[in-house]
Formats: structure tokens, sequence, C-alpha cells
């Protein structure tokens, strides 16, 4: 039988594990595909390439896809999704000297867990009285999980991301030096770089995005709608492949087992040691000195993981909305259609008898707790999905959820290339 | 404009290969004012971007500093004026052209394409021209040491086998055609069973 030669790329953290497994099992061969990986050093650089045609797919930060179809960036329209790789998996990271400063101005804060920014707070109050220049915080991606995480983390604690500190874009493998040589005093990156940071002494983990928001979304295999439309069986294959790789990653059994494969230079290239707790989740720091197991740090197929949710995509789109990076007046039914295509997903669970939701969306916020959902082929088990706040988010009211939000860039920030895409994009409809 | 036409463009090459730099800066230096920066990343490269403030950023397509000057895309207090990229007005085809020389390039939001395309082409042409350089000094390098190899290797089987010169060449090329190995794949092959014999050779006699 000739195999199908796919090109997939991925990036240099712990979440590439589900295309490094598919591959190192031998579940692409199992499915028809013959799939080389290149990894990428940049976001940019991989996005160009799927965009291009140089690479048919790719482990891809999830608002790069949601961003694509509203029409922002350099290829409007083109991206899209049917699997979710992973949900949460980041994580906040401040240097020592800055976790020292909260600590001392507000020690009665810094007890709770899931710990918020109010002694941040406090200190760049301080730091603003005196004259200091502002704090300076990094994250991966202008249209980033980590950027909406990091934001929405200090905004909830009244510091406005884009007056009260310095947001700037550091790629994941330089996040450690730019700390270490105090160009930034703290970051929001995935891992093993947060664990980088506490095992060289430069920095403590303040808070994981689990604790922002429970099980959001992360990395999704991405592609371009041509691809999708021209190779359906192609599509539906490579589906299909990454997602028994993440019904295995799923055991915790064989967490330990991913951790050494990603290790190899190959793909991550790093010693085990400080990746598998990325993967295991045993013993990550949080609240800047507890270490806790969380099973859940990173989630690759339970809880429907995989599931491409309408409202995860509109989610990402109200962040957008909310900090000025697209326009308010956007149809989200038609972005989140074209965005996340759920039914190629629940076509694909089906053909392996893998239980998958009936609906596109839901309330996303809802539940405190485990909860079971009923309406799908068999009845899910969920986790929480609470944001750090208690807000709920209703994808049907994306207008109302963000004026509730004190804290939101008013006007846009939009430059002129992309603010016609996104006029050229909404009236063609899609 | 006229006014856009009389002044210079402004550019700044962002490369960590200091030699491809330095290659691209000879190219565009009659054309444009000429920086570049190799080895700055993060926050030093973005208040070099801010003190230049070039109109034109050419940088190599795969380096991780992409998606911090990416985020120069939106308008901010810091940058008045967004960078695009500039391939973004050549559509697909021309994305791939610079891609696989490796070359990516943003340019001030509202820059008239006509006013760069000349100094992209350059820059295209100038990294395929230090690739084939590279290329060529690679072959040059495996030549020599292919050449020494086959030397080497006619020599032992002069010594020990009592070849002429002719003969010693003549088999191993026959046997490079025979087993569809390159020359220098046979000449080393040669070495190393000659070191074998000469090493048991060597017990033999203690």
């Amino acid at each position: 039988m000739t195999r199908t030669f796919l090109k997939i790329g991925f990036a240099q953290l712990s979440d590439c594990a589900p295309l490094a497994i598919a591959k190192e099992h031998g579940l692409f061969d199992a499915n028809g595909l013959d799939v080389e990986l290149a990894r990428f050093a940049s976001w940019a650089a991989m996005r160009d390439a799927l965009g291009a045609g140089i690479i048919d797919a790719a482990h891809m930060l999830s608002p790069i896809v949601v961003a694509s179809a509203a029409g922002l960036g350099p290829f409007p329209g083109s991206f899209t999704t049917a699997l979710t790789l992973n949900l949460n998996g980041n994580a906040i990271t401040v240097s020592t000297e800055l976790f020292h400063e909260m600590n001392e101005i507000a020690p009665e804060t810094m007890t709770h867990c899931p710990l918020s920014a109010s002694a941040l707070k406090s200190v760049i109050s301080l730091r603003a009285s005196q004259g200091a220049a502002p704090l300076t915080f990094a994250h991966v991606y202008t249209h980033s999980m980590h950027a909406y995480e990091l934001r929405y983390w200090l905004a909830a604690a009244s510091i406005d991301p884009d007056k009260d500190v310095r947001l700037v874009v550091v790629p994941p493998s330089q996040m450690v030096s730019a700390l270490a040589e105090g160009q930034i005093d703290g970051f929001c990156v995935g891992e093993p770089w947060n664990n980088a940071a506490i095992s060289a002494g430069l920095g403590r983990t303040l808070i994981t995005s689990g604790e922002i928001w429970s099980n959001g979304p992360e990395k999704v295999l991405a592609t371009r709608h041509d691809w999708a439309d021209r190779h359906p069986d192609w599509h539906r294959a490579l589906v299909r492949s990454v997602l028994s790789a993440c019904i295995w990653l799923d055991q915790p059994a064989n967490r330990v087992a991913a951790a050494r494969v990603i290790s190899s230079p190959d793909y991550v290239g790093l010693p085990y040691e400080e990746i598998v707790g990325s993967l295991s989740g045993k013993g990550r720091q949080t609240a800047g000195r507890l270490h806790l197991d969380m099973p859940d740090f990173n989630v690759f197929h339970r809880y429907a993981a995989n599931f491409p949710w309408r409202s995860h995509a509109k989610w990402i789109l109200s962040q957008m909305i909310r900090w000025g990076e697209a326009p308010p007046e956007l149809d989200s039914d038609a972005i989140a259609r074209s965005a996340f295509q759920s039914e190629i997903y629940r076509e694909v669970a089906a053909s392996m008898g893998v239980p998958c939701p009936d609906r596109d969306e839901k309330l996303e916020g809802a539940h405190s707790h485990a909860w079971l959902l009923s309406t799908a082929s068999a009845p899910i088990a969920f986790g929480p999905d609470r944001f750090l706040d208690g807000r709920m988010f209703d994808p049907a009211d994306i207008g109302n959820y963000i004026a509730g939000f004190d804290i939101r860039h008013r006007g846009s920030r939009l430059g002129e290339r992309d603010e016609a895409q996104v006029i050229r994009m909404s009236k063609a409809g899609r | 404009m006229p006014s856009e036409t009389a002044k210079p463009l402004r550019v700044l090459i962002i490369d960590n290969d200091a030699a491809r730099a330095r290659q691209v800066e000879e190219g565009l230096a009659n054309d444009a004012v000429v920086h570049s920066a190799t080895q700055v990343h993060g926050l030093v490269l973005l208040d070099l971007i801010a003190e230049i403030s070039p109109d034109v950023i050419i940088m190599d397509c795969q380096s991780p500093d992409r998606d911090t000057i990416e985020s120069l895309r939106q308008v901010a207090q810091s940058n008045p004026k967004p960078i695009v990229m500039f391939v973004e007005e050549e559509g697909i085809s021309g994305m791939q052209e610079a891609i696989e020389a490796g070359v990516s390039a943003y340019v001030i939001d509202g820059l008239t394409p006509k006013r760069v395309r000349p100094l992209i082409d350059t820059a295209i042409a100038r990294f395929k021209l230090v690739d084939k350089m590279r290329v060529e000094l690679r072959k040059t390098k495996d030549d020599l040491a292919s050449r020494k190899a086959i030397e080497r290797a006619k020599g032992l089987l002069m010594e020990r086998q009592g070849m002429t010169e002719n003969q010693a060449f003549s088999a191993m090329r026959d046997m490079s055609q025979q087993q569809g190995k390159p020359l220098k794949d046979v000449a080393e092959s040669v070495i190393t069973i000659f070191g074998i014999i000469g090493n048991t050779g060597g017990k033999d006699s203690q």
C-alpha cells in the first residue's frame, strides 16, 4: 500500500508529545500516512510554513487559528483545526527578586492558592510612586493563550496589562535567559521553560494556566482549509492518528515513557528529569512555593479534551476583542465555525468508538467541580471549567461578557491592513 | 509621494549569522541606509528597533526573534506605525520564494511595494549566494578529503599488494562501479581493511 507523505511542524515544548508519540509508535503508519516532523523555533515561521504549503499540518497555538479565521495576520481565512491537542499546560513565573518584593509588600495575600496578582498590584503602585520603570512581562505570541492568560490574571487584580506593565513577546527557548539577564521580570510560557527557571533558581511559578481557566484549550492540530477540503481522507487519517496518540498519553503510566521520547534531541532536547514533571504533573510549583501534584497540568484526552469546542474559539475571540486586537462587530458564529471544525472530530471519534459531545458549544466557567456531560454519544466525565474570578462565559452573548470587564482596551489597536482584511472577510461571509 | 522617494530607506538586518548579514549589508549599501544586528534578542532588540526606526527589517526566516518582531504588528505607544510582513503584498508564490531562500522581511505598513521590492530581491539573492558559497565550500572540502583517501588507499595497495598505481586505481574504480558506491567510500574501506590486517600482523609477530 502506498502511503501519503505529510510534513508536520512542531515547537520545542512538552505538548508536542501527541505528535512525537504518533510518530514513534507508528500510529501515522497505521493510518496510511508517512509523516516527517519538522521542528520550528518560532511561531511565525511555523505559521508561514503552514500558510505557504511547506508543511501540511502544525502543532499550533489555538489563537493563531482563530486569528486567521477572523482575518488577522498574514493568512486571513487560511487555517482550521478539527482536533485540540491539549488543555492547560502553561504557567506564570516571576523572577525570585519580584517574588520576594511581593512577599514583603503584601504577605497576607501570598498564602492563597490560586494566587492572585494583588501583591503584584501593590508592587506596581509602589514602583510608580517612586518613579521606577514599569515591570516587564513576556508571553510567546500576540495571539496566544499565554498572552490571554497573563492578561486575564493581571486584570483580575486590577492591573491594566497595556498601561501598568510592559508586555513583550519572547520565544519560549529564550525566556529563561531573558529572565536571567533582567530583561524581563516575569513570563507566561509552556513547559519545560517554567521548570527551567525554577531549577536554575531564577524564578518562582505563581500560578498555572489551569488555575486561571480550568481546562482551557492550548495547542491544536492546525491545517489549511484548502488542504483539508482537497484531501478529506488524509485529514481524517491525520486526526485519527493523533487522537490515538492522545488517548494513549491520557494514561498516567504512559506519561513517563512519553517524557523519555520527547527528551530526545529530535523533540524537546532537554534532560528527561527536566521534562517528566510537566507530563506527569508531579510536584508542580504554584503560589511561589507550594509543590502540588497536578495530574491535569496537561490534559491530552480526558474530559473530551480533543473536541474543538466552538465556545473555546469564541472565548479566544472575546479576548481578542477585549484587548483591542479585533473589532467587536464580528460574526463570531462564522469565525468559530471556520476555525474549529467540530463535525470532522465527531465523525472520526464515532468511527473509533470514542464518546463525543453532541453540541458544539457550552457555557464556560459554569463548573467548579467535576461534572458529567450527558448530551454526548455516551456520557463523558468532565473536569471543572472555572475561571479564576468565577465569571461565566456565555458564547451566545460575547458583547455583555466583554462589557462586564472593567479593565479592557477601549478602541482598536488594529493596523490598517488587518482592519481591511477583517472587513473583507466579514463581507465575504466566509 | 515625493517625500517618500527623496529619502533613502532605512534597513535593519537581523541575522545571527554575521557573515551572511555582512553580505546582505554590502548588497544593499548603495540603495539604503543599512544597520545590522547579530546576537541581539528580546527587549534589547526592541530597543534597537525603536532607536533606529527602520522602514524595512530583513531577517532569517527561522530566527526565533521573529515572534518578538511580529508583536510590532499592532499599534502601540512604542510603535506608532505597525509593521507587516512584506510578502503579504506578494501572495503565496512570493512567500514561498522568500521562505525557500530563508528570508523574511517586515515593512512599515503603508510603504509602497515598488520601493521595497528591489531591496528584498537583493536580500533574497544574497541569502542564496551565501547558501551557494557554503555548498561549494563543503564540496571542495569533501573533494579534498576524498582525494586524500584515494591517494592513501592507492599507496597501501601498491605497497602491500605490489600493484602499480594504475592497477590500484582501476581495481578501486571497478569496485566502485560494481557496488554503486562512491570511490571515496571504497578507498576508505581499503584503508580500514589494511588497518585490520596491519594490526593482526602486529599481534602475530609478538
